[in-house]
Formats: C-alpha cells, structure tokens, sequence
C-alpha cells in the first residue's frame, strides 16, 4: 500500500539550512509521522473500526440481503421508473427562469459594518453568497460565507419556548404584554450599527420613558471604541485607507481576518509586485510596495502575510508601544527590552516615520493603549495623509455598554436581549456575578435564532429570522455608506425579523408578525426599513431626491449618497502607560483569549462547514486547544507528549550483564489509524481560582510564557462523542446538551469562565498552568494529511537589492528571474512526455478553440484564511465528514490549505538530537524570523495528468478546455487516481456522507440502519448544477465546471444573435468564411468566475481563459500569442509564476505565483526574509 | 467395479453445458433488449392531470412550441408553463374558453384556491446527466430530434429513447439533425421543401456541395442527403462541434 515513491531532485545545498515544517512532528521527523505520511490512506480506513460495528454491518447486511433477495420475485415493478410529477408556479414569478438562478443584492450585517453581498437564488432558495463588487466588496470571507448554513441548519429554533419549553405564539405574546407592562426595560442590541433600529430606538424611548438600552457582541472589542469616542467624539469609528499605507505597524491587529479595521483590498493591491492590476514592472514598482510589521503573541493570518514579525507576549505590547513612542515623538523607553529588540523597535520606528505610516492595534486592547498609539499616529501623520480616517457613525442612540447593563440591572423588570451574542454562555463574571445571577429576578426575553445557552435560560424565547429572511439595514465596513439587508427567502422556521419584535412592542396592543403564516401581510419590518430611507435617507441631500428610490436601492443594495460623515483629525493626550514585567515562567503565563477563525465568538458553533474548516495557523478542526510556543511546552514537560520521538527503553537483555548495549529504540506509531498529532496531552489553565482543563497544541511563532486560549467552544455535552474522543478529559456542564445542535456536541472546551467580565487577558500573576498527567484528548488535525512532497513547493523571494543565498549574490531581479529555476528546476531537463499532444498533421488533440481555462494563484497575497475552501463547499456541495473522519484523513475539502512554517537558516537539528532528548525549537530571537507560507493546492488540472491513465474505468478523462473532468457516475471507487496524484488533491467518498448524517455517534457505520438526512433543510442549499456524490466515489476540484458550462453555453447563442442583428437568413451566416469563430463562441472575458476566485477578498486567485487575450488571466501568467505552447509548457513570461512539481512534466493549469517580501534592509533579519521556499522530504 | 453412473450420463455434461449456453445467450439477449431506454422507456404515455392536446393546441391552433415552454431557449431546463399560462386562455375571467370542462377542473383549481397542477414528467434524463435546452435550440437542433413529433401527440409519450447512444449518435454527426434557426420551431419542417422554397438556401448548398470531393455525390432530391448536405453547411457555417467528452453532459 505504500505510494511510489517519485526521487525528488536534491536539495540545492543552499537551501539546506532552511528547515521547514508543518507540524512538530515533521519538524522533529518522528517515526510515527513517516510512517502516516507514507500511506496513502491511513490504516484505519481498510478497516471496519472495532468489533461492534463488524457486527452491525454483516447483520444488517444479511438482513438486506435476504429482504432484497425476497423481493426480487416483486421486483418486476422496479422496471418502470418511478412516476415523477412537475409542478410548474400558478402564477409566473417576475425575473424568474426555471432553471437559472437569479441574483439579488443584500448584506450581511456586522460589528464591523455590513458586507455587501449578491446572493445567488435558485428557484426560491439563497444558495451562495458572493461579493457584491458594486459595492467594492472584494470578497467574502469564511464566516460570511458559511452564514447561509446557518440559514438551512435543521437545528434552529423554531418555537417559542418559556425556559426551554415549547409555548404557543398567543402565550408568548401574553408573557411579553405582562412582561413590558411596567416599561422598566432593558433592551441588548447587537454592535451592528442600523440606520433603521436607531430610529425604532427612538419611538421605543418614547413609549417606554424608563427602558435602557444597550449594545453588547461578546468579542466587539470596546477599548478602541471608547478611545475613538473621546477623541474623535460620540460614536467615532477609525478606518484605515490602505491604498495610502506604505507602512504599516500591527501590533496584535488581525486586521486581515478577524479584526477589521476598514476595507483590506487597498492593502493587498500594494502587496502584489507588478502593482494591482499586474501591469507594472516589477522593479519600478518595488518602492511603491507596503511593509508590513507585526508584533502579536500568536500566529494570525496577519502575522503570517508580515514582512517582519517579532512575537511579543500581551502584557509586553504596552512597552513596546512606549517605546515606540520614545522614538517617534521622544520620552523615556520602557527599559523592557534588550538590545537586540531595540533595535528591531528603532529601524520599525524609522520606517514608519518615512510616510505613508501607520500602526494598528488589536481592537482587544485598553484604551489608554489606544489613545498612545493615537499619538503616535498623528505624530507620523497617518491622519494628515488620510492612512486612517475617523468616521461617525449614525447611531444618534446612545447604547450602553454590558458593563453599564450590569450596573443597571436593578432598576429593570424585564431584559430584551436581541443580539446575536449569547449573554448567559459568555458571560459567568460580568462584575464578579454569573449573568443568570444577574438577571435572576427579571423577566429574561431573548430572541435569537439558535437554542442555546441564552434561550433555554429565558423566560420567553423568540425564534429570530436569519438576516437573509430579514429587511435590515446598516452601514458598509469601509466609508460607512448606507446599505440594505434585503431577505431572500420567507422565514423557514417562522421566525420573527428583529424589527417585526421592535414595532410589535411599539403598538398599542403587541403583535409579532410572522412572516410565513400572514404572508400575504407586508412585513412591518419591511415598512421600517422603507420610512427610514423615505425620511432619513432620501432626504439628506440634494443628489439624493430625484435621483434614487427605493427601488434602487433594493436593487443595487447600498447607496453612495448617504454614508457616514468624517470626523477630523481628533486630539487627545496619551497618558503614561503601565508598563509590567513579561511573564518568566511557563507555569505562570500571560493567557490571552482570542476570537476563533471558526466559531468566532461562539455563535457559529453550531455551523458545521466553519467547524471543520481547518484553523489557518493550526490547522485544527472541530475543537480548540490551548495552544503554547515550544518552548513553554517543553518547560511544561509536554513536549515529549506531543511529539513522540524514538526512545530509547531498557532491553530485556539489560539485566542479563552479557552486553554493553542494553537500550532499545522504540518507535511509537499510533494504532487507531490517526496522524502522530492525535491525542494531545492536557494542561489546567486556571485564572484568579477558576481553572478548566485544555488540550494543548504546540503553536510555532508565538511568544513564550503565553497560552492562547480560543472562545465559543464547549457549548454541548454528548456521552457517546465524549467517550469516543477520550472526553473526559475535558469537563462539559452534563446539562448543556440542549444548548447546541449535534454540529455543536464536544466540541472543545469553554473558556468563558476564566475570563473575568470583558477582559481578553489575565496577567500572568493570576495564573497558573500545570500539566495533566495520564489524560489525552483527541485531535482532529489536517496540517499532515494530503502530504505533497517535492521541490519548492511554496516560493519566495525578496526585495533586497542584495541578498547572498549560498554562494551566490542575488538582487531582486535575478531572484524574479529565477523563481521557476528555484528547486533545481533548473537543473531538470525538460520532461519528455510520452503523450502527443497533436496528431501527425499537427493537429492538437482535444483541444478547444476557443476556451482554455487556467488559474493562476498569488502567494504575495494568499494569507491562508480559508474563505476559499468554505466558498467552494458551498459551491459544490462538498459534505462535513465529522471529526473521527478528519482524524483519520477523510476530509473532503477540494481546497487543502497547506501551511508551512519556514525557518531560514535554521540549522537541520534532527540529526545532532540525542535518543530520548527534545530538540531546540525556534527561538523567540526578533532577528531569526520564524516565517509561515501559506499554498492553496486545488486540483491543478495537469495536462499530462497521472491520474487519468491509471483510471479503469475512464472516470477521469481530459476534456477539450483542458480540464481534468470526472465523471462521477462512471466512478466505482478504485482510488488508482489519488495513489497516482502527485498533488494529493482527489477526496474519496469513504461513506455517504451526504445521505447518513456523520455527526451522529456511530452513525455512518450502522449502514442502511443509520439515520439518513436526505431532504432535510440543509438540502435546499445544494447547488442544483452540481452532483451530490455517493458514497465510493472518488471527487476533486473541476474548475467549478457548472459555472464553465453555463458560460460557453451562454456563448453558444452569440451565432443566433448575430443571425438577429443581420436579418439574413441563418444559413447565409458566414457564408464566406470570414467570421472569427473562435471568437464569437467564446465566452466574454473575466465573464467567469470560479468560487474560489469569487471569495478571495486578497483576489490571490485568478482564473480566466488563456485564448482570450482580454482576460485577467494573461496579466498574471502574462502568456502572449507566440508563447502560448511555451506556457503549456510551464514557462511564463511573467517570470513569478511557476508550475507546482514542474519537474514530474504533468504540466499543470494551476500555476503559483513566488510571494515577495518587503523586508526592511535596516533590519538585522532582513537577508533572512523573503527566503522560506518550501522543500518537503 | 461396476459403473456408478449409468450410460446416458455420458452425454449429461454436454447437455448441461449446452443448457447453460443457452441460458447465458437468452439472458444476455433479454437484456440487451429489455433493458434498455428504447425498451423500457419509449411509449411511456402517463395519464395527466389534465388531458392536455399538443396536437389540437399545435396543429390546428397554431401555437408556437415557446408559447408555453417559453424560456426554452433561455435555460437549460423547458419550462412547463405555469398555470396563469392556460389561465390567459381558459379561465373564466380570461379567454373563457371550455372554462367550465371538467377536464380543466384541476387548472382552475390552481388559480382559484392555490393549488398547483401536478403533471406527470414523461421524459426525464437521469440525475447525472447536465443536458441544456438553450444550448440545442440556440444551434439548430429541433425538439423534434428528442422529442419526436410532439405536434402529432393527442396524448403525449415519449417517442424516442433518449439513450446516451441516441445522444451521443448526434454529437458525432450532427449534421443529421442541424437545420436553419428560423425552422427550429417549425415542427412540420421537411428540409427538400424548404430548399426548394428557398432559392437563395438552394444556390448556397448546391455550391457548398460542389465546393468538397466528400459531398459532391449527395443528391439533393433525396431527403437523407439533402438533410446531410444542408447539415453540414450549417455546422461549418456555425462552427458547430458538440463535445464528446464525458463532461459535457456529467460532472
């Protein structure tokens, strides 16, 4: 079963001291992990899983058998196909074609301002979410992406409940009429900021003169608000302009990802080098690149796309601002740090006064913090240039904080809370008191669209509307411009739209519309959000009244004419900072809580495509870990644990006394079919006297004596899954069953109650860590699944002017020249296929003239966050397999995110290890950056492809546009293809994942007898353009053919068009020959995009068609007419570009693009950067 | 030792194998022939809710295929028309035509009280398969290629057997089916009358034919020729080249 082993080309020597890695049992190459590596599928999956399922499946196949052998003597029934019936509308739908989707605008409502989105419409369902570029949406990230799960999840709420039990709607009502009668109310809005609330605010002020309102999201981040408010005044926002930041500071700022700070795509234009549109020259254009720092104390996705980043713990980050601040605008340093840090501080701090500066702060940070970094600010004059921009937002309602709620809490009868958060689960110390504690003689309603935590804890829960069954407004994350959340669908559990609560309680008598039941009604949700445009909106200026209605606004989805107002450029004084000693012992850390790239503050943790989408640093799935940097490991004593190195054991022999040598080594390989990283060992984190127990992981790049600890998990407990992954290691609250669906069962651990009120962090003094002895926890990790070996598989190159690598002495230019040559792609001779490619008159075989689809992909951009791979599970109706199978490499995803960490010129320490002794992990030296690369591999499309010629079956054929099809119904499941896939990029439906739900415990091994989850809502989601797979059947990337076809189709009635336009006969079309064909069949450039392209908001993805000479993809393979063979090839003449294992001549379609780095030449690193080409062996 | 088996087992191994021989030819037979699209699926002839004529609303009325199945060159699916459709004509507050037959009881029960008609799907392809409507129509394939003739059908049926061979017959010489745009619709289309209606059709193809040593022979009074003469005008004329790799209609 082992793979064939291609002999990769050697190592070039000066390449070798770069070490490489993706998880820490590659980095320390343990025995366990070779040998995971070497199988094509893990053991586990030849095999039943134990006994019991044996038992279960050869019973219930006999049973089958036999019941289907009985019938067959009936069977003469099952000749005719089953009656099917069509059921056409009574009356014509407007716009809409059966068959074709439509396109309609809305958005997607958030803390950090709405994202514009068009979503697309199949027949009455929503079934993908895409940018809406009109609105300069350039993508759409993961959470946004799978949103519309959430939409379809089986498990929403659907009734009222009064402390968890189903009530009827008139009861409800009852309980709100006796519950508001008093008017001491208090309401919790989310943080998202809607035109049309604040207005329903109002009128609820005045009918209710003693309510309170409040706006509360778990992880909103109040200290950069509080800091803006004063500064810039009341509801001031701060925004960076990217487009005009050359260099840029983040100090624990995931502005990338998780922590926005205003609108990315003007920061990824500065960070392709042939300039945003890839036309420019490279060199030319070096200068006008950005810079981008990053002090952080763990990995992020910003981190990882840095130039520089240097890992500092939390507590440390305030002297390293007033240093800073020492050097830009004078005063006295911290002292904190040595001389090498310092010095590392100086030449940041002299680059960012350069121009075009600017530091970011992470939005968790206090706000005298933020007032400091204010100064610095305006001191390098990132407000003057107009870098960052301070807006006001339209809430002219004040909302109080949580804390303020808190406060309040006893002059109220009854608490509204209708944000999205879920107050009960997130907040056990607000205060010093436990939320239910503080709510505990108020009348508690909730509305929210998952039964959770905070729902079951109510007096009265109200199924919430998803904010793609509901009218809603807001204001884009960018300038603030107004846009509309429009529904696109009827309410499918009937739940009640935010407004539709908020103008019942505003009548005379409370009435809650719903939606599904008074559909003929016009939803007042719908009527507020129509006056408030009609009377705020329209009216607020002159280029407003003629020119656009509602109408317009419902079709475009956003309005540039009303947006939010500038608000200068502030002042304000920064106080001194306090500065405290970094934290010195593992056992006592600095511990930060961190928003989740999956379950974000823990809302989505019912959502399964984000739950098993891997983390981006971690790539961890379905759980969270604490997570620690080597070293903290190691003092912990759990280094050992984590990675499994050859011991050496006392030999039977050794009390024999007969000879010298009484050690063995032995090598632990995990039995049950799990990578080497399967069961993590256990820390107990405890913080001011609460502790819980977590799981450790081992994260590189992140700072010493600091644990990260991820929020939202541990919402639900389930006996069987708790057993299975050896749970009981984690304590779950046995009762919190009813608080999540089965997406959400054990899943983590909850790390809420170690927070204290909103705090993201505990000093280290009031912590303490200790390992666990003798309890594992299992992991569901992909870092080493899908292992790719090779050459180079991930490049990158700098722009230094001179960078010695081995010997040699480069400059930017030869390194850009010699990105398709790295990895001794050089030194290959050209493969010689056996293939032909044309016939012996030189005619191409299966060849199109007139689209020849290819992908090119930007690493300079790629930060790894994923939205690609959620996009296309949506797209292409990829299904969740449930964490057992990811543990035992069964996902299905057909985007692998592959991260490597990079560590150039560390030495290869593997060797020099003694038996039985951890090795030395990468340092926390500023000046040896410790480098992540990110590589999404797809299906590459190979035009020599391995897969295809061992196919018996012909499942897998090339195609005249040059893909590598798959013709799922001709797949009986060999997996010849993926053992012959030099990429790794083919996933093989081991069980129907589509049809037996994988979350249920045991589910998909009870065969026939498992419970099936056909036609249930999240059906409705599927993408009708594309195959639902079965179980044995082998699956993989197509280039979203769906989308190809309905593009060249679409094309196909050009010829009729023009036959139109001339008013000739049809047949004298062309009747001389003198038509470009070619042309006039092919589909308009850039007209199709794929999911994945769609997504990425870097637009790190191109796809086009290489015969068009308009089309995107020329720009970044730049392939010209006569160079067009020599491309297929796999030599471009953008000399960036390069073909993944070009060697092996499969002469893939998929080509990447080096990613270039920055670096500062005052650094002390700087000849370090830019050097983390990937070679895996 | 006397003999175990009798004498006339002799021959009791070639009987049987005989037998099986048989056996295997007749079942191999039987399934070639009942199992497939022509056997089982041509002349399936469903009973609808409502007995709707093709050949009364076609042939004597006049109506164009696209009048119902009205986004048929726009989208991958025909759509069935949806019952204000009928309504335009039937319903009492309409056209008022038969509106009181209790034939269109179930048409007027969908406008009335919301209840759709449910017909019954004569022709379906398989789930695998991505065939596209717009795609044919918009290249000169007439519905009459799969369909058959549609116009003559009292009842409906599926008159073809619309089996990957049928189609993939097509997709290699589809100059037996292409035919003008403008006579995609036309149902009663006979291509030796419209060249003979169409001098200017007649001069292109006769100069088309002449033009290679491959069509010279076709005589254009015989319709296969002349089917194949105009075809193939048409597909060098369009650039029409239908796709025989497996994606074209799976994936």
């Amino acid at each position: 079963m082992s793979k064939r082993k291609w002999n990769h080309p050697e190592v070039p020597a000066e390449d070798l001291g770069n070490k490489v890695w993706r998880s820490a049992g590659e980095l320390e190459d343990t025995p366990g992990l070779r040998q995971w590596v070497d199988r094509e599928f893990p053991r586990a999956s030849e095999q039943m899983r134990d006994e019991e399922d044996q038992e279960t499946t050869r019973r219930s196949f006999l049973k089958l058998m036999g019941a289907s052998t009985a019938l067959a003597g009936f069977g003469l029934a099952a000749c005719r196909r089953p009656e099917a019936l069509i059921v056409p509308y009574i009356n014509s739908v407007e716009w809409s074609i059966p068959g074709k989707p439509s396109y309609y605008a809305t958005a997607m409502p958030s803390a950090n301002g709405a994202l514009s989105l068009v979503a697309t419409y199949h027949e009455g369902r929503p079934t993908k979410l895409e940018p809406n570029k009109l609105a300069g949406t350039a993508g759409v990230g993961s959470m946004a992406q799978a949103s519309i799960l959430d939409l379809y999840d089986p498990a929403r709420s659907r009734n009222f409940l009064a402390k968890g039990e189903k009530i009827t709607k008139a009861a409800a009502i009852e309980k709100l009429e006796k519950f508001t009668k008093s008017g001491k109310i208090g309401f919790v809005f989310g943080e998202d900021d809607s035109l049309t609330r604040t207005e329903l605010i109002t009128q609820l002020r005045a009918k209710y003169t003693n309510a309170k309102f409040y706006g509360y999201e778990a992880l909103a981040g109040a200290g950069r608000r509080a800091s803006a408010a004063q500064i810039f005044g009341k509801h001031a926002v701060v925004k960076a302009d990217f487009s005009k930041a050359k260099r840029i500071l983040s100090l624990d700022s995931d502005f990338l990802d998780l922590d926005k700070q205003g609108d990315t795509k003007g920061f990824y234009d500065r960070r392709r080098p042939e300039g945003a549109d890839y036309n420019e020259d490279p060199i030319k254009y070096a200068k006008e690149l950005n810079r981008l720092y990053s002090v952080e104390p763990t990995y992020t996705v910003t981190g990882g796309m840095a130039d520089h980043r240097a890992p500092l713990a939390p507590s440390q980050i305030a002297a390293f601002i007033q240093d800073l601040a020492a050097e830009i605008s004078g005063g006295a340093a911290s002292g904190k740090f040595d001389a090498d840090k310092t010095a590392w501080i100086k030449a940041c701090a002299a680059d960012l006064k350069t121009g075009g500066g600017v530091v970011l702060l992470g939005s968790r940070y206090d706000k005298e913090l933020h007032d400091a970094v204010y100064a610095i600010n305006s001191k390098i004059g990132a407000y003057q240039t107009g870098v960052l921009v301070a807006r006001t937002e339209k809430k002219h309602a004040q909302l109080g904080s949580i804390e303020d709620f808190a406060k309040d809490a006893g002059s109220l009868d009854t608490v509204i809370l209708a944000t999205p958060a879920n107050p009960v689960y997130e907040n056990p110390s607000l205060g010093g008191k436990d939320f239910n504690e503080i709510v505990k003689s108020k009348n508690v309603v909730q509305w929210g669209i998952h039964v959770n935590a905070s729902a079951n804890a109510a007096d009265l829960h109200i199924p919430a509307a998803h904010y793609l069954e509901s009218w809603s407004d807001g204001f884009s994350g960018d300038e603030g411009r107004y846009t509309l959340v429009q529904p696109l669908i009827l309410p499918l559990y009937g739940g009640i739209q935010e407004f539709e609560l908020l103008t019942g309680l505003l009548g005379d008598k409370i009435e809650l519309h719903n939606s599904l039941s008074d559909d003929k009604a016009v939803s007042p949700a719908y009527t507020a959000v129509k006056t408030t445009f009609e009377k705020k909106v329209k009216v607020s200026s002159d280029a407003f009244a003629n020119k656009t209605n509602f109408k317009d606004l419902v079709r475009t989805g956003f309005t540039a004419d009303y947006k939010y107002a500038t608000a200068g450029n502030g002042s304000g004084v920064a106080a001194a900072l306090t500065v405290v000693a970094a934290p010195t012992s593992p056992a006592k850390p600095d511990v930060v809580f961190v928003t989740d790239y999956s379950v974000y503050d823990g809302r989505y943790i019912n959502n399964s495509w984000l739950q098993e989408a891997p983390d981006p640093m971690s790539k961890l799935t379905w759980d969270n870990a604490a997570y620690m940097s080597p070293q903290t490991a190691k003092d912990l004593g759990l280094y050992e644990d984590l990675v499994e190195l050859e011991k050496l054991e006392k030999a039977w022999w050794a009390n024999l006394g007969i000879a010298t040598e009484t050690g063995v080594k032995t090598t632990p390989v995990p039995q049950d079919g799990g990578g080497p990283s399967l069961f993590g060992p256990m820390v107990k984190v405890s913080v001011g006297g609460k502790s819980v127990d977590a799981v450790v992981i081992v994260a590189f790049g992140m700072a010493d004596n600091v644990i990260s600890l991820p929020l939202g998990y541990g919402q639900g407990y389930d006996e069987h899954w708790a057993e299975e992954f050896r749970g009981g290691a984690i304590d779950y609250d046995k009762d919190s069953s009813k608080n999540v669906s089965s997406v959400g069962v054990n899943t983590g651990f909850d790390a809420y109650p170690l927070r204290n009120g909103q705090d993201y962090f505990a000093a280290n003094t009031e912590v303490t860590v200790e390992k666990i002895e003798d309890k594992r926890y299992k992991l569901a990790r992909t870092q080493e699944h899908h292992s790719m070996y090779g050459r180079a598989l991930a490049r990158e190159i700098s722009t230094l002017p001179a960078v010695k690598t081995g010997g040699h002495t480069q400059d930017y230019a030869k390194q850009l020249d010699n990105v398709a040559k790295q990895g001794l792609d050089s030194h290959v001779p050209q493969n010689i296929s056996l293939y032909k490619f044309e016939d012996r008159d030189g005619k191409k075989h299966l060849w199109d003239q007139s689209h020849q689809w290819a992908m090119s992909i930007d690493l300079s951009t790629c930060t790894g966050c994923s939205a690609c791979l959620v996009a296309c599970q949506a797209e292409n109706n990829i299904p969740v397999v449930g964490k057992t199978q990811v543990a035992m490499g069964r996902e299905m995803h057909w985007i692998r995110m592959d991260r490597y960490f990079a560590e150039p010129g560390h030495a290869d320490h593997a060797d020099d290890l003694k038996l039985g002794e951890a090795p030395s992990n990468p340092s926390q030296d500023w000046n040896t950056p410790l480098e992540v690369i990110p590589n999404p591999v797809a299906c590459v499309q190979c035009e020599s492809a391995p897969c295809e010629t061992v196919c018996p079956v012909n499942a897998t054929v090339h195609t005249e546009d040059g893909l590598n099809s798959m013709a799922y119904n001709r797949c009986i499941g060999t997996r010849y293809c993926a053992n012959n896939c030099p990429y790794k990029a083919r996933r093989f439906n081991f069980f129907d994942y589509n049809k037996r739900n994988p979350l249920l415990h045991k589910n998909l091994y009870k065969g026939p007898l498992g419970e099936k989850q056909v036609g249930d809502s999240k059906s409705l989601q599927r993408n009708p353009n594309v195959t639902v797979r079965m179980r044995g059947v082998m699956e993989k990337c197509t280039y979203c053919v769906q989308r190809l076809q309905s593009a060249k189709i679409d094309a196909k009635a050009n010829v009729k068009k023009a036959v139109q336009k001339s008013g000739k006969p049809s047949y004298e079309f062309n009747a001389d020959g003198k038509q470009d064909m070619n042309k006039m069949l092919m589909a308009p450039a850039n007209s199709v995009k794929v999911a994945c392209q769609d997504a990425c908001e870097a637009g790190a993805i191109v796809f086009g068609n290489i015969l068009n000479p308009d089309d995107d993809i020329q720009k970044t393979k730049k392939i010209k007419e006569e160079n067009l063979e020599a491309n297929i090839q796999g030599t471009y003449a953008n000399p960036r570009t390069y073909d993944l294992l070009n060697y092996i001549g499969t002469r893939p379609r998929t080509s990447y693009m080096a990613r270039v780095k920055n670096p500062n030449p005052a650094m002390k690193s700087a000849t370090k950067v830019g050097r983390a080409t990937i070679h895996m062996h | 030792m006397a003999n175990i088996f009798p004498r006339y087992t002799n021959f009791l191994p070639l009987k049987i194998a005989v037998c099986i021989g048989a056996l295997a030819i007749g079942v191999v037979l039987a399934v070639t022939y009942y199992a497939t699209p022509k056997a089982q699926r041509v002349g399936y002839m469903p009973d609808q809710p409502i007995p709707y004529d093709h050949e009364l609303h076609v042939n004597q009325l006049g109506l164009d295929c696209r009048h119902c199945h009205s986004f048929v060159e726009k989208s991958g699916h025909a759509n069935i028309p949806s019952a204000n459709t009928c309504a335009n004509c039937h319903h009492k507050t309409k056209g008022n035509i038969k509106s009181d037959s209790p034939r269109l009881a179930p048409l007027m029960d969908a406008i009335d009280n919301d209840k759709p008609v449910q017909w019954v799907r004569v022709t379906k392809a398989p789930d695998y398969v991505y065939f596209n409507h717009s795609a044919h129509l918009n290249r000169g394939v007439s519905c009459i290629e799969c369909h058959g003739e549609v116009n003559k059908m009292r009842v409906v049926f599926h008159a073809k057997p619309l089996s990957m061979g049928q189609c993939i017959d097509c997709h290699r010489a589809p100059e037996d089916a292409l035919r003008p745009l403008e006579e995609v619709f036309n149902l009663e289309y006979d291509v030796r009358k419209f060249i003979e209606k169409n001098p200017s059709a007649k001069s292109s193809i006769q100069e088309f034919i002449a033009g290679s040593a491959e069509t010279e022979d076709l005589d254009l009074s015989k319709e296969d020729d002349a089917q194949k003469a105009m075809g193939l005008m048409l597909k060098e004329r369009w650039n029409v080249r239908p796709k025989e790799s497996c994606f074209t209609c799976h994936r």
